[in-house]
């Protein structure tokens, strides 16, 4: 150990000579690299864009309850706060019947004319009920089952279908992950052993000069290490790029889309791209050399 | 430090490269392995460094038993060795003392050490003065000098030279010779194998053995 920290020095040197004695193949691996952790970046900021979008949806799912209109003030406090206390209501408010006819005209917008011509309010006070959807089924359940409760409008199909095309993209996501991060292990793997290929004379030599094989692997370590996280960086100054275009132009056509925002995100997406590159060089550093030992 | 008995190796395609070597070699001995090419002589050099394990017999090298089961002390084993090869096994891209240097880093020397060591052995070989130029510039005569550098800078305790003197000229090799036998001192043995046996005369010093298809078929003590 003390051996390879009195060595420190000359181990980078050493990656260094290797670069630059291989500099054509070592920059396309560089070049490749980048683009398999842009693509990396740009699928997890995908991913995360869709899971932070439906999680913003999930928070607007909500039930409206209706209720006995005969129930005074004091009835309908306890029912409010009855809904309140149910495991997995986040939020609960009563919608009176002025509150139930504005909100209608701000969804007709230009027909709300239509609403003329009845005489009195059509629309009945109700309670909304925020939630979380993950808990939906348990809720109704109970929220059937209370007293005074009338009806429930619950809009369960379109909140499963939003619970669905969640899980589905938390699924791909990870599933790009993994099938992105394999692809790099096995390209950075592939890598060192080539580099270990193009010098396998001196490492044959280290080997009959009694080295250890942790003296002769460091500098490959190291190597495979600097062109994964070069790649890295590689990949996050460009998706930075990419995704600031991206952002300027979904925020003209599509400004309804809740976009997280774009400092944190992009400084969350680069500081992970950056330890992905550092992990992934690391392992498939140590994949290629220990596939090589004894060769 | 060298102890053969009886010592056969037979590579996996059933070629028999030495048949029962017996000999023993001393601190501070200098042997000459003579032969014509074919006759076991780099076979040897391969069992002295555990490249190769014998098929029979018993081997013990600086104390160590030659055995496949040993292969992992055997590797630090060669610490101790300086090997002189045949095709030098240089390494490009690196200057002459980047390359004696390399072969010194993982012995656990001071790094001050270790540049001091490779200069005064760069210096023994006479090439000072080409410490700093790239292996791949040098002449043949260099690059060999360079190679032998690289094996006494580790002040090793048996030099193992595989052909040193092939393919130089008469005046160049007998410089070398001349060089490898100025390393004998009473703790370091020096083995080299040569067909070039008009390089050895009687004023020689050392045993000389005499290889042919894989056996040694005589020895001479003291003077050659």
């Amino acid at each position: 150990m003390t051996n390879l920290l009195h060595n420190i020095g000359y181990f980078f040197r050493e990656a260094k000579t290797i670069v630059r004695l291989n500099l054509l193949s070592n920059m396309v691996s560089l070049i490749s690299t980048g683009l398999i952790f842009f693509i990396l970046a740009m699928v997890v900021a995908g991913w995360w864009i869709s899971i932070d979008v439906i999680e913003v949806i999930q928070g607007e799912a909500e039930i409206n309850v209706y209720f006995d209109e005969s129930l005074n003030a004091a009835d309908l406090q306890d029912l409010i706060k009855g809904i309140g206390s149910i495991e997995g209501v986040r939020e609960v408010r009563l919608v009176d019947e002025k509150e139930a006819y504005a909100r209608m005209e701000e969804i007709l917008g230009e027909e709300a004319r239509v609403l003329e011509f009845f005489e009195d309010n059509p629309f009945n006070p109700f309670i909304e009920v925020k939630i979380h959807l993950e808990q939906i089924t348990s809720i109704l359940e109970k929220l059937t089952s209370t007293q005074d409760v009338a009806y429930v409008r619950d809009n369960q199909e379109i909140l499963e279908r939003l619970r669905s095309l969640s899980r589905v993209l938390e699924f791909s996501g990870y599933l790009a992950a993994v099938a992105v991060g394999i692809s790099t292990l096995v390209i950075v793997s592939h890598m060192i052993r080539l580099e270990i290929y193009n010098n396998r004379e001196q490492i044959n030599t280290l080997r009959l000069l009694g080295a250890p094989e942790s003296f002769i692997g460091l500098p490959f370590l190291i190597v495979g290490i600097l062109l994964t996280l070069s790649g890295g960086l590689v990949a996050a100054s460009m998706s930075h790029l990419v995704l600031n275009q991206i952002y300027a132009q979904m925020a003209g056509p599509l400004p309804f889309i809740p976009l997280p925002p774009f400092a944190a995100f992009a400084r969350k997406l680069a500081a992970l791209i950056i330890l992905l590159s550092i992990g992934l060089g690391l392992t498939g550093s140590l994949v290629g050399l220990s596939s090589e030992k004894g060769n | 430090m060298i102890e053969a008995k009886d010592v056969s190796l037979r590579y996996p395609d059933g070629t028999t490269a030495l048949t029962n070597i017996s000999l023993r070699i001393e601190p501070g001995e200098i042997v000459y392995i003579t032969g014509p090419s074919g006759s076991g002589k780099t076979s040897f050099l391969k069992l002295l460094m555990g490249i190769e394990y014998p098929s029979s017999g018993s081997l013990q090298v600086l104390g160590q038993t030659m055995s496949k089961d040993q292969a992992a002390v055997i590797r630090q084993l060669r610490m101790q060795m300086g090997p002189v090869f045949q095709e030098f096994k240089l390494i490009k891209g690196r200057t002459a003392l980047e390359n004696v240097v390399m072969g010194m880093r993982f012995l656990g020397l001071p790094t001050k050490q270790i540049y001091e060591d490779a200069c005064i052995a760069l210096a023994k070989v006479g090439l000072e003065h080409k410490s700093l130029a790239y292996v791949e510039n040098l002449s043949w005569g260099e690059t060999q000098r360079v190679a032998i550098a690289r094996a006494i800078a580790r002040k090793p305790a048996l030099i193992l030279a595989d052909e040193p003197t092939g393919n130089l000229d008469v005046e160049n090799a007998l410089n070398i010779m001349d060089l490898l036998t100025s390393l004998k001192d009473e703790k370091t043995a020096i083995i080299i194998t040569t067909h070039a046996t008009h390089l050895i005369d009687s004023s020689t010093e050392g045993k000389l053995l005499q290889m042919e298809t894989g056996s040694i078929c005589w020895e001479r003590l003291g003077s050659v």
